[in-house]
């Protein structure tokens, strides 16, 4: 039963995932990352004695420690990277910003200062011409 | 030898409106004020006295506002940035002892310091960071600071934007490049208006200590590349 209810949980997640990435909702790397989750869950749904298997050669005596720390170890590591992303872009973030207001700056100076110039050009034209 | 003046600002409308006719008169340096997304009258205050005005469209802190100061000033060829407050606690007239300092030692730091004005928690605040990090400074958090060229270089780099506040870390960053960061006493005038960004509700001591701490600590050990 509780196989049953993994394969549907992992059937349904690789779903979502590839509607997810078909509306341009969720990109690359992530959304390999979550089709991995949801394949495995599906095979370990499958073939369980998978783990059984792995356990008795890891030397564990009760298998489901075995998915439980692996899973919750996938999910420390998943965050830890989810995290330095996000210190990667607010570096980005900061940086775009700082590099914005400096060309703001540069692009509003210029026209105060040649504005000068281009009036004192006219009257000079308009005089060669009368 | 061009010298650019640095002043964040949030919200010190009424403050600039003090300082700046003041320090125009006062120094023939470059100004330029980085408004850090306020949402008084800081920008207009600061066209008001000719005075250049950057408006960062995002909040970014002091530190990242001083930041685009010092890489504005890496991009437009500058040889020394003098940072300062823009609550009037920095006074105009010694901007020279900063500038003498710095002429007349080899250093690539000069940092005003007015050691009586920490409270006795501050004190303890910094002994407490100067064992973490062995670095030998009075006042870690002064913003009255001029840097040279090569301590402009090292502090408009990627890893410098990850910074926070403009103190251990900054210092921290510094003499790891090999920099040497020399003190100047100063004579400092007690805020106009307004408190420390940094010591203004215990939260925010709370979150400055643990994040500084943090930063110490993984930096303990990283010897300066000389």
């Amino acid at each position: 039963m509780t196989n049953l209810t993994i394969l549907i949980i992992g059937s349904i997640l690789s779903i979502s995932i590839l509607y997810l990435v078909r509306k341009g909702k969720m990109h690359g790397p992530y959304a390999t990352w979550w089709l991995l989750v949801a394949l495995s869950a599906i095979v370990l749904s499958i073939f369980p004695q998978i783990i059984d298997w792995v356990a008795a050669r890891l030397g564990i005596t009760y298998p489901p420690t075995l998915l439980l720390v692996l899973s919750v170890s996938m999910i420390l590591i998943r965050m830890l990277t989810m995290d330095m992303a996000l210190t990667r872009k607010e570096r980005k973030i900061r940086r775009l910003t700082q590099k914005m207001a400096i060309l703001e700056a540069a692009i509003n100076q210029p026209e105060t200062t040649n504005e000068k110039p281009a009036d004192s050009v006219e009257p000079i034209q308009k005089s060669q011409i009368g | 030898m061009k010298t650019l003046i640095v002043i964040p600002a949030f919200n010190e409308a009424i403050n600039l409106a003090r300082l700046l006719p003041d320090l125009v008169a006062t120094v023939s340096y470059d100004v330029v004020i980085i408004n850090d997304a306020s949402t008084d009258d800081t920008a207009r205050v600061v066209k008001a006295h000719d005075v250049d005005c950057f408006t960062l469209p995002i909040q970014l802190g002091a530190w990242g506002a001083t930041q685009t100061g010092i890489r504005y000033a890496a991009k437009a060829g500058y040889s020394e940035v003098i940072t300062m407050d823009a609550d009037g606690q920095h006074l105009p007239v010694e901007l020279n002892a900063l500038m003498q300092v710095y002429r007349n030692t080899n250093a690539n730091v000069v940092i005003g310091t007015f050691p009586s004005r920490l409270s006795r928690l501050k004190k303890l605040a910094w002994k407490f960071f100067k064992m973490l990090t062995h670095i030998k400074i009075e006042d870690l958090t002064s913003g009255f600071r001029l840097y040279d060229k090569q301590a402009i270089e090292v502090l408009s780099s990627k890893q410098a934007s990850m910074l926070d506040y403009q103190d251990v870390g900054v210092l921290l960053l510094l003499l790891r490049a090999g920099l040497t960061i020399n003190e100047v006493p100063v004579k400092m005038e007690d805020r106009n208006d307004g408190k420390s960004r940094v010591f203004s509700s215990w939260l925010v001591v709370l979150k400055y200590m643990v994040q500084t701490t943090t930063l110490c600590v993984a930096n303990i050990g990283k010897r300066p590349t000389q």
